[in-house]
Formats: C-alpha cells, structure tokens, sequence
C-alpha cells in the first residue's frame, strides 16, 4: 500500500539522518579527546592530525543540513518526525562546534609541544573524561530513545563546572607566584573554558533529545545544581 | 477571551444500529478556522452534518446529546431549522453550483429568506461575490450560467453563496480535495481571510492543509474524539499515541 511504503522510507531517512548525527557526535569526541591527549603529552603531531580532520567535521554538517532540509521537504513530517527533524539540525551545530574546539585546543598543544608545562595536566584530562561520558551517553539516548540517559548528563556539567573553577584557582596562584607563568597559563585556562563550554553544548543536544522523545521543552536548569548568586 | 461558539456536549450519533459518533464533548471558537481529520469512516463529515442538521435527511439517524449554539441547543424543541441553516453555510467537496446564473446562485438563498428588493439583492451578491474572492472575475458575467465557471471558480461561487445568507458559520466538507493546487491555495487563502467573519469547520484529509490554515484541530477516529487542541501542538507534539500514529502516516 502506497502509504505504508512512504512511512517504509521516510523511517528509512530518518535512520539516515540519525547515524549521520552519531558519526558527527563520535568525530566531534574524538577530535576533544585527541587534542587534549596531544596537549598532556605535547605531541605536535597527533594535534596536527586533529586540526586536519576540522574539514571532515564541517563537510558532515553541511551534508546532514541538505540531508535535513530534503527530508522536510520530501515528507513534510510531522509530530515526533518533525521534531527529530528540526531538533536534528540544531544538534549538528551543537556537534560541530564542540569539533571546533578541538581544532582550538589542538593549536594550543602545537604551541606548547616544545615548552616546559608549568605543571602536570590532571584536571583537564579529567574534564575531557567527563565530557567524553557525556556524549557518550547523550548520543546513546538519542540513538535508543532512552529520556533517563539523556537527563543524566545534566549533573554531569555540574561536574565540569567544578572543575573548570578548580584549574581556575590553580593557576591563577601558578601566575600570581611568578608572572613568567602568565601566557601559558593563560592558554591553560582557556582550554579549561573551551571544555566547560562544550559540556554546555551538549546539555544542548541532551534537551532536544528530551524535546524529540516527550514533545516537551526540557531546560537543563531544571536538573541541575542551583546557580551560585 | 475566546467565545464558544459551537458547544457540543456529549453528542451520540446512530446511523440505524451503526453507533457512528460515540460521546462527542467540545467547543468550537467564534472566529476560528476548526479542522476535522481522521480516516475515512471516523465520523467527522457525518459530525458536521449534526451542526445543519443535514442528518435529519437520514431517516435512520437518530441523535442523543447536545449542541449548542450561541446558547440554543439546536436539538431542542422549537428550534427553527430553516434559520439554523441560514445561519450555517455549507461548501461541498465537489463544487455543486445550482443550473442557473452566477448571479441566481448567489441570490437564492437570500430570496429564499424572503429578500426581494433588487437593489438589496445586488448589493448582497456583489459583496458575497467580493467575500469569495469571484466578484473581479465574474462581474461583467453575472448572467452566466454558473456551471460555466472553472472548478475553482465555481467552488469560490458555492462560497459565496454560502456566506450569501450571512451565516455565522461556514462548514466546509473537504472544499480543495476535487481542484487543482492553484485553486486550493487560494480557497486556502480566502479561508484565513473568511475567519475574520465567520466561525469556520473544514474536514479536511489533507493534513498539511489542516496544519496551514487552522487554528485547531480535532481528530477523530472510528467514531471517537481522540484529541483536540491547538494546531501547532497537534501537529508538532500530540499527546495520544493514536493522534501520532496518525499523523505520521503509520496509518490511515
């Protein structure tokens, strides 16, 4: 029956559109975790394979945008397909900026592969670990429709909140005891802000997978430590 | 603050020992585009044949329930029926212009209500003609026949002489469903114009359709109202599984 063969590929196409968001998720990590690994372990090369696989990141996107805007315009989906739709396309720039940070964290372990480190990177790593459960398991629900691991991540941002702020005092006294200390320092930090920022991303894509699976608007806020005033 | 215009109230409709609408209870919007969607045999067309009380034609129809209009059950005793229908246009699926001119079509219903003035009569045409978006096409041929019109034409002619009477509802019976896209797209456009004036229900199989121009939407299914509400939430997130099925395209 004609009907039930257009739902046959429509749910055809949107398995289509799902993987290519788990691969550009799965891209998106590895690019944070290898930058990070190359920065503890200043290791110019493996940054440099990070920053040329930017393009491979990007061309995904731009590929899952046709892809989204075709499939809107062949179906004209609605209920729970819409929503997948459009929360897809939000997701991917989500995706793609955390791949862009890995470009940025790459640039800065290129700079420092032949500088002594003013101390031994702990806590960034640690970061990088929590941000890297957290997609994980962000992508894990969208991809099973699982609402419980999707509302998991929230606390977890938490976490990288945490220690953001505890690299932030760490080296503010390593500057603060010698000025010398400042640049690099400097880049630490931001390094340290770049993963917090990418844990915000990804509680991005974790409410529009809430939003995709109870038709609800989800805000992180709701499941998270009450700010500080 | 909206005002109900159609109330009903836990309507039952038999077609002989057919239970073909089940418990029906909602309010309809003055001023509001209301669309019906549900496959076919779920009981929206024989709904709206329950607000003219065209069902009485059936005579194995049997109705329990309520429906009120601007306060007045309308199965109630005493209810004039004739005024019920001045008072309730209706538009077909397939354009059924009356054998006679554009200009008798238009004029029937009002002269039927007893309007006899032709003065008053023209002024009723040209501004129903004008509130169907025809009168620019067919003002220098009003004594044409009306089956002489393009299909589109002739669906726009059996608007106006809906709203010829001055209703206060418009019921539309899958109004695009036998024109072209160009014709339905402006049948669609004079519908959002037509809210300005009138209270609107359209059955409708066309689900974009119903998404495009109303401003509700009630599904129905196998004789029951599944979910009612606001058209953006239907459409984006229902909250029965039935209603999601559906507009999906899982089935129907």
């Amino acid at each position: 029956m004609e009907g039930i063969n257009t739902r046959k590929r429509l749910e055809a196409d949107l398995a289509e559109l799902k993987r290519m968001v788990l691969r550009l998720g799965k891209m998106s990590e590895e690019a944070v975790v290898k930058a990070v690994w190359a920065l503890k372990h200043q290791d110019a090369k493996v940054a440099q394979i990070v920053l040329d696989k930017d393009d491979d990141i990007d061309a995904l996107t731009g590929a899952l945008d046709s892809a989204c805007m075709h499939f809107t315009a062949r179906y004209q989906p609605l209920g729970e397909d819409l929503r997948t739709v459009t929360s897809v396309m939000h997701m991917a720039v989500d995706l793609e900026r955390i791949g862009d940070y890995g470009g940025n964290i790459a640039k800065v372990a290129i700079a420092l592969a032949d500088t002594e480190l003013i101390k031994p990177l702990i806590d960034i790593p640690r970061m990088v670990e929590v941000l890297s459960v957290m997609m994980d398991r962000t992508l894990f629900a969208f991809d099973i429709g699982d609402e419980d691991a999707a509302r998991e991540i929230f606390a977890k941002d938490d976490e990288l909140d945490d220690l953001e702020k505890q690299i932030m005092r760490e080296l503010l006294i390593l500057m603060m005891e010698d000025p010398k200390r400042i640049e690099q320092a400097s880049q630490l930090l931001n390094v340290a802000r770049t993963l917090e920022r990418a844990g915000d991303h990804m509680t991005n894509v974790a409410e529009r997978v809430l939003y995709i699976l109870t038709g609800k608007t989800v805000k992180a806020s709701e499941f998270r430590r009450p700010k500080e005033r | 603050m909206e005002r109900v215009q159609i109330s009903t109230k836990k309507l039952d409709l038999y077609y002989g020992s057919a239970h073909v609408l089940k418990d029906v209870t909602f309010d309809i919007y003055e001023k509001t585009v209301t669309a019906f969607i549900g496959p076919s045999g779920c009981g929206k067309s024989s709904y709206i044949r329950c607000i003219n009380r065209m069902n009485d034609f059936i005579p194995s129809a049997r109705v329990e329930g309520e429906i009120v209009i601007d306060g007045q059950n309308i199965y109630g005793p005493n209810v004039d029926v004739i005024d019920l229908r001045r008072n309730v246009g209706m538009v077909f699926q397939k354009p059924n212009p009356f054998p006679m001119s554009v200009y008798d079509n238009v004029a029937y219903g009002p002269r039927l209500h007893g309007v006899r003035g032709k003065e008053e009569l023209d002024g009723i045409v040209k501004r129903s003609l004008m509130g169907a978006a025809l009168w620019d096409e067919v003002k220098d041929k009003l004594s044409s026949p009306g089956t002489g019109l393009s299909g589109g034409q002739q669906q726009r002619l059996c608007i106006a002489r809906a709203i010829a009477t001055e209703p206060e509802i418009l019921l539309m019976d899958e109004p695009t469903s036998a024109l072209d896209p160009m014709s339905t797209a402006r049948i669609e456009e004079l519908i959002r114009d037509l809210k300005q004036s009138y209270t609107v229900v359209i059955v409708t199989h066309n689900m974009q359709q119903a998404a495009r121009i109303s401003d509700r939407t009630a599904f129905f299914l196998l004789g029951d109202l599944v979910e009612y509400d606001s058209t953006p939430k239907m459409f984006t997130s229902p909250e029965d599984k039935r209603t999601e099925d559906y507009i999906t395209g899982r089935f129907g």
